[in-house]
This record gives C-alpha cells, structure tokens and sequence, in this order.
C-alpha cells in the first residue's frame, strides 16, 4: 500500500516531468528564429508500476528526453536543391556580369562593325582624301579595341570566379571538419541514450550550407554521417574530414583536387559548382566564339585588302595584323597600316578609285568560314550569351521557388509555432499547478497525520 | 496536417516578387524599352544587333548619296556652263563662215573661240572638294594640260561606283577624255580645230570645225544627261532611305521598345499587387495566440 510520501513523490516527479516540459517549449520559443532549429518535444512516459500483492499502482511521469522532430527525406531534399539554387545563382551572378559587354550601346563589336563599314563605305565616295582614308584606320582600330575590351572583360570575370573557387574549396574544407567533429558529439550522445537533436540541428545547417558549396550525398553510418561530393568524393567520413585542395591547371586556373584526384568536371553544382561552369565553360565558348570572329575577320579582310592598291598605286599589303591561329585572335586583332595612303581602295592603282573599297565593302554581307556574315556571328554570340543568361535566370528562379516549397514542408514538420508553444506552456503550467496542488494537499495530510500523534491518540 | 508555422519567408519572397515586378514594369516604362539585356528577349537582342548593322548601313548610303549628289551637280552645272559657251562658239563659227568678214574681225572671232577653249579646259579641270570631275578614277591630278599637240590627258579611264542601296551601285563618272576628246565628237580638238581655221581664214575649213563642233556638242549635251539621270536616280533612292530609316526605327521599336499601355497597365497591376501584399502580409503577421492571453 503506498503511503503519503510514495504521492509526494509521484507529485514531485509530476512537478519535475512539467517543468521539464516547459524548459523545451521555452528552448522552442527562443529559437523560433534560429536558422535550422528543430522544435523539440519533451517525451513522457509512465513511471513502471509497483505491485503490491494484488493491487497494482502507477508511480507518476517520467521525462524520458527532449526528442527533435524532424523529416530527415525533407533535409536531404532541403539539401539537393540548395544545391541547385545556388549553382543557378552563380551562374546568374556571373552571366549577369557578362551581359553588358554585348548590348548594344554604340561601343560594342557589333556597332564597331557597322562604324568600321561605314567609314569604308563613306572612303569610296572620296577614295583619295586623307581624313577619311585615317577614319578608315581608326575606326578598324575601335573595332579591334571592341574585341579587345570584351575580351579583357571576360577575363577579369573568369579571374574573379577563379578566386571564388578558392574560396569556395576554403569554406568546403572548414564546413566538413565542423561535421566531423560533430560526429564525434553526436555518437558520444547517443551512446548516452541521448537525441541529440540540437547537435543534429547543428550538424544539418553545415550539411545545408556545404550544399550551397557544392552538390552533397550523405549516408547515415553507425559512426556518423559520410558526407560525399555528388559525384562519391569523400569529405567527411566519422570523425575524419578530407581536404579539398587547389591547384592551378594547364589552363592557368585553379583546379579542385581531393587525394590527387582532379575532380574538377565533375563538380556540376552548388556555387562552386556553378561557377566552375562558367569559368570553364561558359566563358572559354564565349571567347573561342570572339576569338573565331576575330580570326575569320581578319583573314578575309586582309585577304582582300591585298588585291587591292594603295594611293600610290602599290599592292595592298596586310590591314590588319596578320592572324596565325585561332586561339587568342580576338586579343590580338589590331590594326597594321599606320600610313592612311597604304590602304588599298582602288583596283587600277589610281589614286581616286574605289574598285577594292567596293569588294572591302562585300565582305559585311559576305560569309566568314563560319557560315555567316561577321554581324549575324555577332548577332549568335548575343543571342547565346543572352539564352545562357535567361537559362540561368530561369533555373534559379525555378529552384528557389521548389526550395522555398520544400523550407516551408520542413517548416511545417520541425518548425517552432508560437500559438502552438503558447498552448504547450499553459498546458505544461496547469499540469505543474496541479502537481503543486497535489503536493500542498499531502502537506495537509501530513499535517493531520502529525497532529493526531500529538494529541496524544484519543481514539 | 502541421502547417508551417512560420510565414516570415514567404511573405518576404512574395514581398520581393512584387517589388520586382514593380520595379520591371517601371523600368520598362522609364527607357521605353522591354529588352534591356539581352537574357531579357535572346531572339530580340540578336535581331537588334541586326537591325542596328542595317540602319547604320542604311544611313551611310544617305550619306553617300547626299555627297554623290553634290558631285553630280558640280558636273552637271559644268557641263550646263560648257554647253552653253559652246554654243556661242558654233554662232562664231557660223558667223566665221561667211565669206564677207575681215581677216581683223576673223582674228577676233578667233580670240573669242580661243577664250572658250581656254575656258571649256578650265571646266573640265574642275575639282569638287578636291576630287577632279572629269579625271576618271585619277581624281587627285589635273586632267588636261597643254602640251604642244593640244590638250594632253592625263587621267585615266576609270569609272567609280558608289553604293547607295543594298546590291544598288551608281556609276559616279564619265573619264574626261570619253567626255571632252571622244574620237569623232572631240569638242577640245574641235575648239582648237575651228580657233586654227579662224586665224587661217579658210572658210571651208571654219565650216568642217563648226560641223565638228555640232556633233561634239551634242555627244557632250547626251552625256550630261547622265549626270541629271544620277541625281535623280539618287533622289529617288533618298526618299526610299529615309523610309528604310523609319521602318528600321520602327522595327527596333517592336522589337525590344514596350508598349507604353501595356507597362502602364502592368504597373497599376504590380502596385495593387504590392499593396494587397503588404496588407496581407500585415494581417497575417500580426496573428499570434498571444495576443489574445491575458
């Protein structure tokens, strides 16, 4: 038969389970804005019963442990597109930046083109004046300045994502011994029976932002979690982190290595990702594309200058610098002549004839070896940087729109809501006044209890 | 089912989205243009490139024709002031033919045709801007020089073409010795002729130079015609320009140019959208239990 003070406790252990109960919603309110906290729920269960001979009673509560409650599918979700939309927002970034050199605003290569033509076409009406003969020279020197400014622009912005890599590689390789370490917290707790759940908490905001970095695959092993590139890299396997590291390529720029491993192609996203996309890729197509043009240019160019005769009546000589490979010709292009009277416009080597000018002046509507004139290649590297730019746009506005679904799923399962909290306090409070309750009764019982001993027992 | 408890980040993302909205409407309305980079319409910024190329091309050619066209009237006005001193000097002729005259008058007769030689020369050695007319495509040296058998010329027989239009090319030149020296309609040869003949005397001779003459001021009067038919050929072709130059103008417009009602109705919509967010927004954020537990 239980007696007052086995109550006493029970109520005690109420008064403790209550308590405790409103410690985890008071944690939850506090951290209703904390990136990545999992609300937590305290879980009770009955105290084991005590039999004495054929009664049964129940001894009170017991506060198990505090259990976080997450979707560990939604995390992982959570992660893949956020690797996803962040690769989509460096590509973005960076065709953003690229965007500007090829609109049309009067300096571009496409109207240097125009600008270039023009002043050949205004030549053939005065074939042998000297101002407009020079117009000739520099406005073919704007035109291989245009080349030359788009060309060094592309570059800065390829540099830029180079030190990004670095930097990205950098924050990859503090995130993953953050893990690490907490792997080690997180089997040492669960060994203690314990949820572990703000570790956990911590643990999966650094596996998120590890996802921002770089596409991630993770696995749940009895040491911890292995946390793997998308592609299979390790990078934290138990208590064990594995550098990434950087070094510079036969291309100049930074490649990732892990373990002597260049894996550098195959990281495809997150901002690491992305970038590398558009430093590798993106940009070297964009600058093989200019370096065509400048190329083909050139040659054709040149090739009919030359069958042409200058003021003095001497063969054409080369107008532009000449062109030996494709691979830098659009850093390259310049103009050669200097002399104004070198520019060969007639075909009869007379000093007034415009015969050559007319054949310099097919070539705007002739073919280049590309298929296309040198305004409609132009026009594609416009047309294709633009589609880059609007892709990428369009991926990340896409991604954090399923993102931002899939933060409010999360949400939804391990979110903290205040009316919820707010509900669990006044709930966990009456429980706690009623064990309190309890309590100042077996106090007066007691009270009684003692005071019939002192009366000296009348019965 | 939970619902997710904490709005803040769609409200803020659905905030940003109309914002944005706002700010693309207004944009738009502010440059009057819907495609500002070329991710804005891909198709339309490599067409604009096009478009400008053409309309750049499209005013050279005005340029040119305009410059064609003083050249032509400089020739032209040549030829008119050459035309017309040559008839006097086929009057001359005429009058040097009649047997009755002095040798005296003959002599100034001469001097008179000896004058338009000199004169007709004098024209037919002019430079517009620095490009000598009637030099062929040799326009930076002086034509025709006296030289012991007459007149020399020095230039060549090369004729320029001027673009003024797509695949559209005048010819821009008749060469001087074609104009002035033609075998058969030799107008300096005949001014020399009759200026000879004057000072001889011979009437016979004063007759066959006048006829000379005639023919070669009508073989000058047909070429001059070529001239007047460029100038209005060029004419024609500006007209044709100036409404390519509105018609590209026009077409730049379509393709990245905004329809200014379609962004100011986009603009109304953005900013209602703005505010029924923001007043949503406000409501829905304001809830909490709390509130209401005193």
């Amino acid at each position: 038969m239980p007696g007052l003070n086995t109550s006493l406790l029970t109520a005690m252990h109420a008064l403790m389970a209550q308590q405790g109960g409103m410690d985890v919603t008071s944690n939850n309110i506090a951290n209703a804005n904390t990136s990545g906290y999992t609300r937590q729920v305290p879980v009770f269960q009955e105290a084991p019963t005590s039999q004495e001979g054929s009664l049964t009673y129940g001894n009170g509560v017991q506060l198990v442990r505090f259990q976080s409650v997450r979707d560990e599918l939604l995390d992982l979700q959570v992660q893949q597109e956020t690797s996803q939309n962040s690769g989509a927002g460096a590509q973005t970034n960076a065709t953003q930046q690229i965007q500007p050199l090829l609109t049309t605003t009067g300096n571009d290569i496409g109207s240097q083109f125009s600008a270039f033509f023009g002043s050949i076409s205004q030549l053939s009406t005065d074939p042998a004046n000297l101002s407009l003969r020079t117009s000739v020279i520099t406005d073919g020197q704007n035109l291989a300045n245009s080349f030359h400014a788009a060309v060094s622009r592309l570059i800065q912005i390829q540099s830029g994502l180079n030190g990004s890599v670095v930097q990205d590689v950098g924050k990859i390789n503090q995130l993953a011994q953050q893990i690490a370490g907490l792997n080690t917290e997180l089997i040492s707790l669960q060994a203690g029976g314990q949820d572990g759940g703000t570790v956990k908490d911590q643990q999966t905001e650094l596996i998120r932002q590890l996802a921002e970095l770089t596409d991630v695959s993770t696995i749940q092993t009895e040491r911890g979690i292995t946390v793997t590139t998308g592609n299979g890299t390790a990078l934290v396997v138990g208590n064990q982190a594995f550098d990434l590291y950087t070094s510079a390529g036969s291309n100049g720029y930074q490649q990732v290595l892990s373990q002597g491993q260049d894996i550098t192609a195959s990281l495809s996203s997150g901002s690491l990702g992305g970038t590398l996309i558009v430093r590798d890729q993106m940009v070297p197509d964009i600058l093989n594309q200019l370096d065509t043009l400048a190329y083909d240019f050139t040659n054709a160019f040149n090739a009919t200058h030359a069958q042409g005769r200058d003021i003095a009546g001497n063969q054409g000589g080369d107008f532009f610098v000449p062109q030996s490979s494709t691979s830098g010709a659009a850093t390259r292009i310049s103009v050669m002549l200097t002399d104004p009277s070198a520019i060969a416009a007639s075909t009869d080597g007379s000093a007034g004839g415009n015969g050559n000018l007319t054949q310099l002046l097919a070539l705007q509507s002739s073919p280049l070896p590309s298929g296309q004139t040198p305004t409609d290649s132009y026009s594609t590297i416009v047309a294709n940087v633009g589609t880059l730019a609007a892709n990428a746009q369009a991926e990340s506005d896409a991604s954090a729109l399923s993102l931002r679904q899939l933060t409010d799923q999360r949400s939804a399962v391990s979110g903290v809501s205040i009316n919820e909290e707010s509900v669990n306090l006044i709930r966990f409070q009456q429980a706690f006044e009623a064990a309190a309750r309890v309590i100042t009764t077996i106090d007066q019982l007691n009270q009684v209890a003692l005071n019939m001993g002192a009366s000296g027992g009348g019965f | 089912m939970r619902v997710n408890p904490n709005a803040v980040p769609d409200v803020l993302a659905a905030i940003q989205q109309v914002q944005q909205a706002q700010a693309t409407a207004l944009q738009q309305i502010s440059t009057g243009r819907r495609v500002n980079l070329p991710s804005d319409d891909p198709a339309a910024a490599a067409a604009l490139v096009q478009n400008h190329n053409r309309a750049a091309i499209n005013d050279q050619y005005t340029q040119n024709a305009t410059t064609v066209q003083g050249m032509m009237q400089a020739a032209e006005s040549v030829l008119n002031s050459v035309v017309s001193e040559v008839s006097q000097a086929i009057s001359i002729g005429v009058e040097g033919a009649n047997g009755t005259l002095s040798a005296a008058n003959r002599a100034t007769l001469a001097e008179q045709v000896s004058g338009t030689l000199d004169s007709v020369v004098s024209q037919a050695n002019t430079a517009y801007r620095g490009i000598h007319l009637f030099a062929g495509t040799d326009s930076t040296i002086v034509p025709f020089t006296a030289s012991s058998s007459g007149y020399q010329y020095n230039g060549n027989s090369g004729v320029n073409s001027v673009a003024i239009g797509d695949g559209y090319s005048l010819a821009i030149n008749i060469p001087g010795d074609e104009m002035f020296q033609q075998p058969g309609s030799d107008l300096m040869g005949s001014l020399q002729q009759l200026v000879g003949a004057l000072q001889n005397g011979d009437t016979t001779a004063i007759g066959t130079a006048t006829n000379q003459l005639r023919s070669a001021l009508d073989y000058v009067t047909q070429q001059r015609a070529f001239y007047g038919n460029v100038a209005s050929q060029i004419n024609t072709q500006e007209t044709f320009l100036q409404n390519e130059s509105v018609n590209f103008k026009s077409e730049e417009n379509s393709l990245v140019g905004v329809d200014l009602a379609t962004a100011a109705t986009n603009l109304s919509q953005a900013q209602a959208a703005s505010q029924a967010t923001m007043a949503a927004a406000a409501r829905v954020l304001q809830q909490s239990l709390l509130d209401y537990l005193k």
